[in-house]
């Protein structure tokens, strides 16, 4: 298998569980199902984390999707997660 | 001249002059200064490094070279008689002890000292002055020796020598006893017969005499300042005793970085010398004829120059004529040329036996292999890397260090002394290759070759024996591990790795399990807990990027075999059997096993299997039995390694059993001959700790598998035709090896209470999985029938013994589950006794199963025999 593109190391990830970073504070992780040349990325078992600043401290609220799709233009960051 | 031990008197007409010094001076041991005269002090030892060319070589039958014999010897035999010949010990042989000595050392010292009169030759215009200059002050002291008569014998023999040819001087040896002066001229050539002395002792005869008086002519320039001394010839006997071995030693000195290639080439010659010696008309002669000519011509000619205008000038001044008329002598040469020789002959002969026994004497204590292994010795001391060199600097010092040659000459010489050598190296000049040099250069060169390769082999098979215990070893690369365009290190505990490296070598020599060479070279086989870090695992079989990547690439191979399968065009599996890395041995764990670890890559196997053939479904599953500890699976399942398991985990290993678990059970009922189930179970057993995975329960399920299939086909075939006695002694030792290390473990294989209570928990809260068993949600408790399925398979194939000690073991385990099954109905209220009491026919049920193959059954808490 070629090796020439980082979509393609992406591709090695395929049914793995990846780390999402999101623009807007927000995370995700999930198996990686589908994607495309826009990082356009299709997850399942999903959990969203979504930060913000209420009052000066910092939040945190998570949201699980069983299959969600994120938009490419949003995402900033795709690895795998550290546990 | 007499200065280099000759003595001058000739064979048999030569004594004239010598004859009467000799009895001028009978009994008295021979006084150095007497003898001397004085003449050592003008004396250039650095000259007569050539002197053993010049004289030794050529010595006479009737020289009185007295090696520290005494001067009885000099007086008894200043004429070699025959019965000194017979001693053995006659002058002649005495004057070649040195080159005799140095020919059974070597087989070849004398025509070394040839061989650098050779090489000097064309250096001769060097020593034409100085040597000259020399010669004034010492000629006036001398009184002369020579009588005209032998001068002009040696002249003439001289003249013959010329005008006849080499070939001729040669073969007339046997005329011309005088010949000393004759051959001088020639004595460049005799090389031949130096060294085969022996066999053609004639013309080194004849040579010592004139060596004295000739050296002008023929000799090489350093034999110079001898000339003059040639009359006292035999006073000097005892120095030409003294200076002979100083000349040889000289001579060795010559050309100290080429002493061993001489000696090479000696040894080399030799051979051929010897032959031509034995041929004297043939090549020899031809050989050494064409070149010396051209020498005589230009020594005569030089003597009409320079140089040889010096001698002319000096005959005035010296007393003696002979070198003073060169050519006189010449001319009068032709007269003496038919005297009578048969005596001399006759002398000759017995002279050149004694020669032959002197040679006989020592040959032989060497073999010729002694004497290669010293040659080599000496040469791997001064072989370099450019021999050559160092030579040709060597001979350029040492002209300029002689002196007395400045501005063009010098660079003359050098020059010259460049082409001499190079050309002598390459067998250029005189077309002796040194072969042997080049040989033994080449043996030294292999040598230290092999030298310097073997460190760099031994730590490559360092690397390969080692390979993983310290983690992966970036460096190794090799054809099948190339180095990768990223390489992402991975975190790894090393020390972990380390011990638990040892452990794992512990309990291999202490179980006793012999592995296979191929598992050995990689280490594949696990024991202990060593692959519990999964990120370890696959670092060891080429990392999780490389795995992931394969995977792939698996999945475009089923994917492409699959869509020629749809369009019914012929299947090709050898691009997919080659992606899944099977026989890779290039990696610690095979990276089939490390996709294994990922869910989709144990998806994609039933896939895989559609397009393996039977062999390499069998090689697949060799390969996966043999390195079944390193299954991320087993590992998961395995409640000492993981007793808390996630509900993921869970999940991956119901995923694992539902898909991969139902690909070896399909394949064995329907595929496998009998000899290969027990393949299968001899690779787990012997490469695995069985003790281990049957902690886990993919694992036991596993050995279930395998040993229920064995033990139904042999059930099949004993129904049908008979099991071979090889096919049933070998499940008996595979079984035994099984039973061996399980015994005492068996108990092991109930996972702790823990461990099952968590389990339940974890399911109960995640998806259910088949790990846990109940009628509704809330009610779930662990499955344990693959357990007992597993005991019960391991039963039915084992004796009565191996029975026995299953129940010693497991009793305890038993009676546990008989009691909670009763415990169940007790103790639940009324409306979950529905529950209860299905929880309890499961526990009994699995149990029966067990006890079913040996004849019991457990039923309402207690044991009996089955009807």
């Amino acid at each position: 298998m070629s090796m020439d593109t980082p979509l393609d190391l992406l591709k090695l990830n395929l049914d793995e569980k990846v780390f999402v970073k999101l623009r807007g504070a927000r995370e995700m992780t999930g198996v990686l199902q589908a994607f495309d040349s826009h990082c356009n990325i299709v997850l399942s078992n999903a959990t969203e984390t979504i930060y913000e600043l209420v009052d000066g401290e910092l939040k945190s609220s998570t949201k699980g999707s069983e299959m969600v799709f994120v938009r490419g233009d949003s995402v900033t960051l795709i690895t795998t997660p550290s546990d | 001249m007499s200065f280099f031990g000759f003595d001058t008197s000739l064979p048999n007409q030569g004594k004239g002059a010598g004859r009467e010094k000799r009895t001028a001076t009978p009994d008295k041991p021979l006084d150095f200064d007497e003898t001397y005269q004085g003449l050592g002090e003008y004396e250039n030892e650095e000259d007569d490094y050539l002197n053993n060319e010049t004289f030794g070589n050529a010595t006479d039958l009737g020289t009185d070279f007295d090696f520290g014999y005494g001067n009885g010897e000099i007086n008894n035999g200043a004429v070699p008689t025959a019965a000194q010949v017979d001693h053995g010990r006659s002058y002649a042989s005495a004057a070649t002890t040195g080159p005799a000595v140095t020919n059974t050392g070597y087989a070849a010292a004398a025509p070394h000292s040839m061989d650098e009169g050779m090489d000097f030759t064309p250096m001769e215009s060097l020593w034409t002055n100085q040597p000259m200059m020399m010669h004034h002050p010492q000629q006036p002291q001398h009184p002369q020796v020579l009588s005209m008569e032998e001068l002009e014998r040696q002249q003439q023999q001289q003249q013959v020598g010329v005008s006849h040819g080499q070939q001729q001087a040669y073969m007339g040896m046997p005329p011309m006893p005088p010949m000393g002066y004759g051959y001088a001229p020639q004595a460049f050539m005799p090389q031949a017969q130096v060294m085969p002395g022996a066999a053609y002792p004639s013309a080194p005869q004849g040579m010592p005499p004139q060596g004295l008086a000739l050296p002008p002519q023929g000799m090489p320039p350093q034999s110079m300042p001898p000339p003059g001394m040639a009359p006292p010839q035999y006073q000097q006997h005892t120095l030409a005793m003294q200076q002979q071995p100083g000349a040889h030693q000289q001579a060795a000195h010559l050309a100290p970085s080429v002493v061993s290639p001489l000696a090479q080439q000696e040894l080399q010659q030799s051979p051929h010398l010897v032959q031509k010696a034995a041929h004297p008309a043939s090549a020899a002669v031809s050989d050494f004829a064409t070149p010396s000519p051209p020498h005589l011509i230009n020594s005569k000619s030089a003597q009409g120059q320079p140089r040889l205008g010096s001698p002319s000038q000096m005959a005035p001044s010296s007393q003696d004529s002979r070198e003073s008329t060169p050519r006189g002598t010449r001319r009068g040469s032709m007269r003496k040329h038919q005297e009578p020789l048969s005596q001399d002959d006759f002398k000759r002969l017995q002279v050149r036996q004694a020669k032959v026994d002197k040679i006989l004497r020592h040959s032989g204590v060497m073999t010729p292999r002694d004497k290669d292994f010293i040659t080599r010795y000496q040469l791997s001391q001064i072989v370099t890397d450019d021999p050559y060199n160092e030579d040709f600097y060597f001979q350029v010092y040492k002209i300029i260090q002689r002196g007395g040659i400045v501005g063009e000459s010098n660079k003359g010489l050098i020059a010259r002394a460049y082409l001499e050598h190079s050309g002598h190296r390459l067998g250029g000049r005189y077309k002796r290759a040194d072969v042997a040099l080049q040989r033994m250069q080449s043996q030294v060169e292999k040598a230290v070759t092999v030298a310097k390769e073997r460190p760099q082999k031994n730590r490559e098979n360092f690397d390969g024996a080692k390979e993983g215990v310290l983690g992966k070893i970036s460096s190794a690369k090799n054809s099948k591990a190339p180095r990768r365009q990223l390489q992402i290190p991975q975190q790894r505990d090393e020390d972990e790795d380390i011990s638990s490296s040892a452990i794992e070598d512990v309990v291999e020599s202490l179980n006793g399990v012999d592995i296979s060479s191929s598992s050995r070279a990689r280490r594949r086989s696990s024991y202990a807990f060593r692959s519990v870090d999964q990120r370890a695992v696959l670092s060891r079989s080429g990392g999780r990027k490389f795995v992931l990547s394969l995977i792939e690439t698996v999945y475009a191979e089923v994917l492409d075999l699959e869509a020629l399968l749809r369009s019914g065009k012929e299947t090709d599996s050898t691009h997919l059997w080659e992606s899944l890395h099977i026989a890779d041995d290039a990696y610690e764990v095979s990276p089939f096993i490390s996709i294994l670890s990922f869910d989709k890559g144990v998806k994609i196997m039933p896939r895989i299997f559609n397009f393996l053939s039977k062999e390499q479904k069998l090689k697949l599953l060799y390969c996966f039995f043999s390195e079944l500890s390193h299954l991320n699976i087993i590992v998961t399942s395995s409640y000492k390694t993981n007793p808390d398991p996630s509900d993921s985990q869970l999940k991956k290993i119901e995923l694992f059993q539902s898909v991969f678990l139902k690909i070896i059970v399909s394949f064995l009922s329907s595929s496998a001959e009998f000899l290969e189930v027990l393949g299968l179970l001899l690779a787990l057993v012997k490469n695995n700790n069985v003790s281990f995975i049957s902690t886990s329960k993919i694992g036991l399920n596993l050995v279930t598998v395998l040993i229920s299939r064995a033990a139904l086909i042999k059930q099949d075939v004993s129904r049908g035709s008979v099991l071979s006695t090889v096919e049933a002694s070998s499940w008996n030792e595979i079984y035994d090896k099984l039973f061996t290390a399980l015994e005492t473990k068996l108990a092991a294989v109930f996972p702790p209470e823990e461990y099952t209570s968590r389990v339940v928990v974890t399911s109960s809260n995640g998806t259910p999985t088949s790990a846990t068993v109940g009628q509704s949600s809330g009610h779930q408790f662990y499955d344990q029938s693959y357990i007992w399925q597993f005991l019960a398979s391991l039963a039915l194939s084992g004796k009565l013994n191996h029975q026995r000690v299953i129940i010693d073991e497991i009793r305890e385990e038993i009676f546990g589950t008989i009691s909670r099954a009763e415990q169940l109905v007790k103790n639940v209220p009324a409306e979950e006794q529905q529950i209860a009491l299905y929880q309890r026919d499961k526990l009994y049920q699995d149990l029966n199963l067990f006890l079913n193959v040996m004849g019991l059954v457990a039923r309402d808490g207690e044991i009996s025999e089955l009807k």
